[in-house]
């Protein structure tokens, strides 16, 4: 009986232990296909609705965040968000180049997958297609914020 | 039994969902899903944290910083500083790469949108100083662009943003598109 309590208690501490580095640096292989996002706009709900921070709608708004140094995501067409560390070999991922030039546009990407505590990060190794803006929401949403487009009557 | 029991409860209650809120001073965005944090952690690179690619000063602001979480080693990712400006939180979190501080600010938690352990960060505190608040990116990118001194936000004066703005338009559809929108809805 005792025996069998300590094996619960080991394999039971076992699963509860933190994660190590060398488990957290583990990635996978992928490619996925998705719009590069604002995650800020996109998670935090400050500019609306989930449908209305992508696509055209959201494109000045998502170049403001970008440039912002706030972190880039790239949503899949199943929802699920990647924050993007890195594209090719440009490391900045905070208001870099490369990550402002792709704002709003759908691409099809392929790196390495590392997950954490929740969240999905992936290291581009090399953006396969680079479709431009495919989410012309705008219609459907103006333009998000509004005062994204200066008015041009004041 | 009993003290297998309680020795279970022990080990598990760390795993529990954590409230970080006691000692907040946290500020509300009135965020649907906002809930104030205050905690010590440790400031990384994320990059560096996940792939080995570690450079001596984290990026110097230019990669996305992360937080360990001393209490449970979870990384927590802040993706915005204090600043209602459009403002990420790395240049404010670079300074202090590879040390340990205790940042007070509101984590984002929506499980329908897969939002968890991302953060707004608003004040840092290093050990025996005093919190000092995440708020120096507007001057951090001011000394950086004399150049685009003037009136406004920061992101109507931005060299790069005007110039994808001016080739592309505010939707990024091209100009002709653009003028189609604002002639319908301005």
């Amino acid at each position: 009986m005792r025996s069998s309590i300590s094996a619960a208690l080991a394999a039971l501490l076992m699963l509860l232990a933190p994660p190590t580095g060398a488990q957290a640096a583990e990635g996978t292989r992928i490619q996925v296909t998705g719009e590069i996002i604002d995650t800020w706009c996109y998670y935090s709900g400050v500019m609306g609705s989930p449908d209305a921070v992508v696509g055209s709608a959201h494109h000045t708004c998502a170049l403001w965040c970008s440039a912002g140094g706030i972190p880039v995501g790239l949503l899949a067409e199943d929802g699920t968000v990647y924050m993007v560390l890195k594209v090719g070999d440009d490391t900045e991922s905070a208001s870099g180049d490369t990550m402002l030039s792709l704002a709003a546009h759908t691409v099809e990407a392929d790196g390495m997958l590392y997950q954490r505590d929740g969240l999905n990060y992936l290291v581009v190794a090399n953006v396969v297609s680079d479709m431009d803006i495919t989410n012309q929401n705008h219609n459907d949403y103006g333009n998000v914020p509004p005062f994204s487009i200066p008015d041009p009557n004041k | 039994m009993k003290h297998l029991i309680a020795c279970l409860a022990l080990i598990a209650s760390p795993l529990a969902a954590q409230d970080f809120s006691e000692g907040s001073k946290a500020k509300s965005w009135n965020l649907y899903a906002e809930v104030p944090a205050k905690f010590e952690a440790e400031v990384v690179d994320v990059l560096c944290t996940l792939t080995g690619d570690c450079p001596e000063d984290c990026g110097a602001g230019k990669r996305q910083m992360g937080l360990v979480r001393s209490a449970d080693d979870v990384l927590i990712l802040p993706m915005k500083n204090s600043q209602p400006a459009f403002t990420g939180a790395a240049v404010e979190l670079a300074p202090f790469c590879g040390q340990t501080v205790t940042v007070d600010g509101l984590l984002i938690d929506d499980p329908d949108l897969g939002a968890k352990n991302v953060y707004l960060l608003q004040t840092i505190q290093a050990a025996d100083a005093d919190p000092i608040k995440a708020n120096k990116w507007t001057k951090n990118w001011a000394k950086e662009h004399p150049e685009a001194k003037g009136k406004g936000p920061w992101f109507r004066r931005d060299p790069r943003i005007k110039e994808i703005i001016a080739r592309e338009g505010y939707l990024g559809l091209g100009l002709e598109e653009d003028q189609t929108y604002i002639d319908e809805n301005f």
